[in-house]
């Protein structure tokens, strides 16, 4: 079956029929939604559409909103970049909230992933504390943006300097070591080599066209007429 | 979905069909003085073609005729706009109740049209938008909670226009209370005392309601899957009227979460219905087939979802220019084509804020300061433009090369080294997107969307196009027709 982007491996009963059903725009089912995202918060999941789903009410019943709620929901679409989700949160606040901090904090952490300037983001995030404050709530959320950046380095390079590598995780030493092996790279020399994959192979297709019997029905009808 | 009988919305908002309490008496007075001398001025000026056009109106209505009312809805009700309603509105519904005996259904339907006429010819005042709505409330009120289903039937056109300009309404209602400038201190007041008049969750309420009324998600489920239909469809779904409101209230959610900027909901509404088959019902009504395919491809483009988006406008493009030459004929044909240059120019949807300028706060009132949707979602929107700017021109370089130094290329693009390898990882993660294969709209796979690929090893850039194969169909096809023709001449010779 093909995937609905950022659905979790197993999603609770209760919250599958909240968000399937008109329930989900009962304000007295927002704190169902707000604890399930304090789960994901520490068991590093991430539910997009339940969170939306938060959103939504807040959307529509502003007294209800949580600024708390708001930024954990936005820390954790950081940790799914490049996947829309950030942006679809967004969407949903209104112009006041997107204005002011800290949801202008995290768009710039955002703005850093979306155009990969990795190293970049890092400088940013540790240039202050209150980047870690923000995303204190969200437990591995350090982990979880180098998990990401690893994947787009293994979507784009066969071999990369180890140097460049470092400064895209923001890791050294033996951390840089530890984290290459468990990634399953190979490092001699201050080069890193990534195993060929789907997306870094860059091999030449070629698209070839493709007939299908029943396509031809018309010419072999034709010719018995003939 | 599940929409079961027990899980009841309006048991927590309850709106969808209670009146708005009128708290201004004396504006009610007015109005009502105003409406009598209307009435007794309208009884003198509707003109013979016109009194007997609402007799046989009202006799098709009656007698379910809906060949004849599909006949008055699409060209003689335009036709007599034309000639005596261009710039104003046609007769007070009060003016001609006497005529129809005050057949009570008949003129909220006949108000249905009238207040649509204003809107699309005149400018509604904030009295024809409330009455508006409240006839909207009287008429679903009517269809939803009458006892058993109502015997009612109405064109398939109609009944997506009565979706359709609800939804439009409630749009028109939202951006103009946003404009609090230029408003007077009444229309503020009525306002403020009448929050619940076009609100979000009334007009959801509405279209969920319809929807779970008619069974119609028990009945596409069966459609899909097989089962048995008069048991989905249950005593309302098997009547045209529930079953096609009901569909298009799923049509009209996609809108309404994509007007509000749900565009993963939006498409969620969809899960029961298959884009893909022939014949599905969204087809029957032009305009919603349009519409259907119009927000499906908006909000696929608010995901990122580009290929898909882009595969939703080219269908409905390409079905609007076929189809041109059959649908010139009535006013449908207007906004098809609007929607049409709309999605060419993809330009941008009128968003609404949900819950408009708080009026309670002196100083919203006093700046006029409001929340502008559109230019918010253009904000982020363009964010990302921004982002993938560059792509293009680095596009063209890797198209010339098969191998290439990292830095010779960021010399052509007059960049950094590391600023190109950045970008090259930003193309490489813009070029993935997800894609639907099978199944809902909202399911798909990620997949390469570029004819061109490339990777990188250490500082060498590694380039690779997809090419395209020779075509073989073709030239069989050619052949086997000669083949044939030769076949036929030789036949013909032998019997010379």
């Amino acid at each position: 079956m093909a995937r609905v982007s950022n659905t979790p491996a197993s999603r609770p009963e209760v919250i599958q029929s909240l968000i399937d059903g008109v329930d989900r725009y009962n304000p007295d089912n927002v704190s169902i939604l707000e604890e399930y995202l304090a789960t994901q918060c520490t068991n590093k999941e991430c539910d997009a559409m339940a969170n939306l789903a938060i959103l939504k009410l807040y959307q529509f019943n502003a007294h209800l909103t949580n600024d708390q709620v708001v930024n954990n929901i936005l820390v954790k679409a950081l940790t799914t970049l490049p996947e829309p989700d950030f942006n679809l949160c967004l969407y949903l606040l209104n112009e006041q909230m997107v204005t002011e901090e800290p949801v202008v904090r995290l768009i710039a952490l955002q703005d850093l992933i979306e155009q990969a300037r990795f190293a970049d983001f890092w400088k940013l995030y540790e240039g202050d504390d209150i980047y870690k404050e923000l995303t204190a709530e969200v437990l591995g959320f350090e982990d979880s943006i180098r998990a990401n950046i690893a994947g787009a380095v293994a979507m784009t390079f066969q071999s990369i300097e180890a140097d460049n590598l470092g400064a895209y995780l923001h890791l050294k030493g033996q951390a840089l070591a530890d984290f290459i092996k468990a990634q399953g790279w190979t490092e001699s020399n201050g080069v890193v080599a990534i195993p060929v994959n789907k997306d870094n192979e860059a091999k030449t297709t070629v698209l070839t066209e493709n007939i299908k019997f029943e396509q031809l029905t018309k010419v072999i009808g034709h010719s018995n007429d003939a | 979905m599940n929409y079961e009988e027990d899980i009841d919305i309006t048991n927590e908002v309850d709106l969808v069909v209670s009146a708005y309490p009128v708290q201004d008496d004396d504006l009610d007075e007015e109005l009502l003085a105003a409406d009598q001398s209307a009435q007794q001025y309208q009884e003198i000026q509707i003109p013979e073609v016109v009194k007997k056009f609402i007799l046989l109106f009202h006799r098709s209505v009656l007698e379910n005729n809906v060949y004849e009312l599909q006949s008055i809805y699409e060209h003689s009700f335009n036709k007599l706009t034309e000639k005596f309603y261009a710039n104003e509105s046609w007769p007070e519904p009060e003016g001609i109740s006497s005529l129809v005996n005050d057949d009570q259904v008949f003129l909220t339907l006949y108000r249905e049209l009238y207040y649509r006429h204003i809107y699309s010819r005149l400018t509604p005042t904030i009295e024809h938008r409330f009455h508006s709505y409240e006839n909207y409330c009287d008429l679903f009120n009517y269809i939803l909670n009458s006892e058993g289903p109502v015997a009612l039937e109405l064109p398939n056109q109609w009944l997506w226009d009565i979706i359709d300009e609800f939804i439009y309404q409630f749009q028109s209602f939202c951006n103009y209370r946003n404009r609090i400038k230029n408003k007077t201190k009444e229309e503020l007041a009525l306002l403020r005392d009448n929050s619940q008049i076009w609100s979000c969750y009334s007009v959801l309420n509405v279209l969920y309601s319809l929807i779970q009324k008619s069974r119609i998600t028990e009945q596409l489920l069966v459609s899909k899957n097989g089962g048995d239909m008069v048991e989905a469809a249950g005593e309302y779904g098997s009547r045209p009227l529930y079953k096609m409101l009901g569909y298009f209230s799923i049509v009209g959610l996609l809108r309404v979460h994509c007007l509000l900027g749900d565009f993963t909901l939006a498409l969620k509404m969809m899960d029961n219905i298959e884009l893909n088959k022939k014949q599905a019902l969204f087809a029957r009504v032009t305009a919603c087939h349009v519409t259907t395919y119009y927000y499906v491809g908006f909000a696929y483009m608010m995901m990122r979802r580009y290929a898909d988006a882009i595969k939703a406008f080219s269908h409905i493009l390409t079905f609007i220019n076929r189809t041109k030459q059959y649908h010139t004929r009535s006013y449908q044909h207007d906004q098809i084509n609007k929607k049409g240059d709309q999605m060419y120019a993809l330009l941008a949807i009128c968003f609404i804020s949900p819950n408009g300028p708080n009026l309670e706060d002196p100083e919203v009132i006093e700046q006029g300061v409001t929340f502008e949707p559109v230019q918010h979602y253009t904000k982020i929107f363009m964010a990302e433009v921004q982002h993938s700017i560059l792509l293009p021109t680095l596009r063209s370089y890797l198209k010339l090369y098969t191998t290439m130094g990292n830095a010779k290329l960021a010399s052509f693009l007059e960049i950094e080294p590391e600023q190109l390898r950045t970008l090259l990882m930003m193309a490489k993660m813009r070029s993935r997107q997800i894609k639907w294969v099978e199944g809902t709209l909202l399911e798909g796979e990620y997949q390469g969307t570029s004819d061109l690929d490339f990777c990188l090893k250490q500082d060498m850039i590694h380039v690779s196009e997809a090419k395209i194969g020779r075509r073989y169909g073709d030239w069989f096809l050619r052949n086997i027709n000669k083949f044939q023709d030769i076949l036929g001449g030789l036949e013909l010779s032998s019997r010379a």
